[in-house]
């Protein structure tokens, strides 16, 4: 059996390798084309953008929303600030904060791959795997290449993971102070990290409980620190703009859909991985791996289901789920378990010969699960061989990308992007910034990167109104006021996400002329109504 | 290494899934005895989460036989 079986599992590991370093190419491609687009591509990136540039300069971007410019982040700042020396050298500009996100995806399937290596049984082949599963994933190729914080939150998070796996347990003091300071960079690059620092917290508690409440006490006591700090130094908006403005409502239908397609796309790995954890919870103890697996499969995925959340909220649960499943497979394949009662029951030997096949099987049908790629260029050969069309409809119109995505775009919350951008798409954008340019006043744009490019103030961050308002937190009379005066000379509209006293305002003062078709979204440009006398003219 | 034997036990956390289940469970329901405000029956995200309590306290009773093994 295994005589045959051997050259038979090298072979189908070969071609698991191939179908997985593909998805890593395409995903290159895909970056590679967004870091050279300077607009908004994901809704929202422009602002973090803004709110770069504002650090660069030594200021705080949670701001009063009552006065002009009326914009505040709701985003703790610390991926802004990796990327504000940027701004010193090139400027604002969106290609580096891309990069960073895209070398951070890398960096988190290097960590991946390593933890398989080391925790696993030095299985090289099944570690290179493992890591590259990661870049496979639809939801990490969606979050990865944007100039969003997102993905630096799930690189901190898994270094601290990692790292805290095999230092807590040997006490290594340094090793556990630098795993839960990445886990405090995790904390303050986006708030959702709140669910590893618990599954951490947890698993220390389980494995040494009076170490493990020393360790959330000085934790805690760093974090409430640099807390405080933020709240005092922006005059209390931290607390409005950064926790208030972020509780949403919860959208069970899109809560359901993402988790149907978080198991559709990653089923070859998650169900492997939960059986890791079923194996460690009866048959071993526990690792950091499995409770965060557990936590941000069932927190995360629930937080997905929030208004604004999505797919990326899940992209925790998928690193976990390749180190779990990478660190199953490479034991399957040793036969390398812990000796138990309740495993001596299963013919473990006969489990590890056919693993031998199984597991190259399931990474390979991991990857054609998780297939994405564009249907034309240099894809559409490979495409025409693999019998793939696109399969995939812009919001507003009937027109389809020239993109294959396996997750289609049909649950609500998947960000419908992924696709490549076109030269139409970069002449969109310098038409909407040329609009800009031909008044003097400043633009309300619901994407930033126009304000940006065209050099005028950025105003405004319309989920960030939308939020405050539904949370009662913002009035808008002076913005209403301004918009009455005409004060802007362009509004541009994408989502239409403001409050609904300042979209009706915009309806009276300004007009609707033209629309603009870039990255899958219909662009709305106002101008001022002539002849609009303004409730506040004196 | 100290931590190594003075985790918790299979047992323990057994005890916590299976207490930590029944109150989760009993504090779901009784959301709807505490706020008579509320309009309609259990929702949907209100199964989910009674759904899990139950299955916490379900895991923590499987855990209780396997005694003294570190968790």
């Amino acid at each position: 059996m295994t005589r045959l079986s051997l050259p038979l599992h090298h072979a189908l590991m070969l071609c698991a390798t191939i179908a997985l370093l593909f998805a890593a190419i395409v995903y290159a491609v895909y970056a590679a084309n967004l870091i050279a687009f300077p607009y908004d591509y994901d809704q929202g990136e422009g602002f973090e953008v803004q709110d770069t540039a504002l650090l660069s300069q030594f200021k705080l971007p949670y701001l009063d929303t009552e006065t002009y410019p009326f914009y505040s982040s709701n985003y703790p700042p610390l991926f802004h600030m990796l990327a504000a020396p940027f701004v010193w050298v090139f400027g604002p500009a969106y290609w580096y904060g891309r990069l960073l996100g895209f070398a951070a995806s890398l960096l988190i399937a290097a960590v991946i791959a390593h933890a398989v290596y080391r925790d696993g049984q030095q299985n090289r082949w099944i570690a290179l795997l493992a890591g590259l599963a990661f870049l496979s994933s639809n939801f990490v190729y969606h979050i990865g290449p944007l100039f969003r914080q997102h993905i630096a939150m799930v690189a901190f998070e898994t270094l601290a993971v990692v790292m805290l796996a095999r230092a807590f347990p040997r006490g290594d003091k340094r090793g556990i102070t630098l795993a839960l300071f990445f886990l405090l960079c995790a904390g303050y690059t986006k708030q959702l990290a709140a669910i590893t620092a618990l599954a951490a917290i947890i698993w220390m508690f389980l494995r040494g409980p009076r170490r493990g409440l020393i360790c959330t006490a000085g934790f805690g006591l760093a974090g409430g620190l640099v807390f405080l700090w933020l709240t005092l130094a922006s005059g209390g908006h931290w607390w409005t703009q950064a926790i208030v403005a972020n509780v949403n409502d919860f959208l069970y239908d899109q809560a359901v859909g993402l988790f149907r397609l978080w198991f559709g796309l990653h089923g070859f790995l998650l169900v492997p991985a939960t059986l890791l954890v079923m194996v460690e919870l009866y048959a071993d103890r526990l690792s950091i791996y499995s409770i965060w697996f557990v936590a941000t499969a069932g927190l995360g995925g629930a937080a997905a289901g929030t208004w604004g959340a999505g797919d990326s909220y899940l992209v925790t649960s998928i690193a976990a789920a390749c180190i779990l499943s990478g660190v199953f497979f490479s034991k399957m394949l040793a036969n390398a378990w812990t000796p138990s009662r309740i495993l001596q029951v299963l013919p473990l030997a006969r489990i590890a010969s056919m693993s031998l096949l199984l597991v190259p099987a399931l990474y390979l049908g991991y990857a054609r699960a998780t297939l994405k790629m564009p249907t034309i260029g240099e894809f559409a050969a490979l495409a025409e061989l693999l019998g793939i069309e696109r399969n995939v409809a812009f919001h507003t119109r009937p027109d389809e990308p020239d993109f294959y995505d396996s997750a289609t775009w049909t649950a609500g919350g998947y960000a419908r992007i992924g696709y490549l951008l076109t030269e139409a798409d970069h002449a969109a954008g310098a038409q909407i910034v040329a609009r800009i340019q031909q008044s003097d006043k400043p633009a309300l744009s619901e994407d930033a990167g126009f304000s940006i490019a065209a050099g005028r103030d950025v105003v405004t961050n319309p989920t960030q109104l939308r939020n405050l308002h539904l949370a009662g937190q913002f009035a808008g009379d002076e913005l209403t006021r301004m918009i009455e005066d005409q004060a802007f000379g362009l509004i541009i509209l994408r989502a239409q996400f403001f409050p609904p006293h300042i979209l009706e305002a915009m309806g009276q003062a300004y007009v609707h002329n033209e629309t603009l078709f870039m990255n899958g979204f219909d662009y709305l440009l106002l101008f001022p109504r002539p002849g609009y006398e303004s409730r506040f003219a004196s | 290494m100290d931590a190594e034997s003075a985790g918790i036990t299979k047992r323990q956390l057994g005890m916590i899934l299976l207490v930590g289940g029944i109150v989760g469970f009993c504090g779901i329901l009784a959301v709807d005895i505490v706020d008579v405000g509320r309009e309609g029956d259990i929702g949907p995200a209100q199964t989910v989460a009674l759904f899990a309590m139950a299955l916490a306290a379900l895991v923590g009773l499987t855990l209780l036989p396997l005694g003294d093994a570190p968790a």
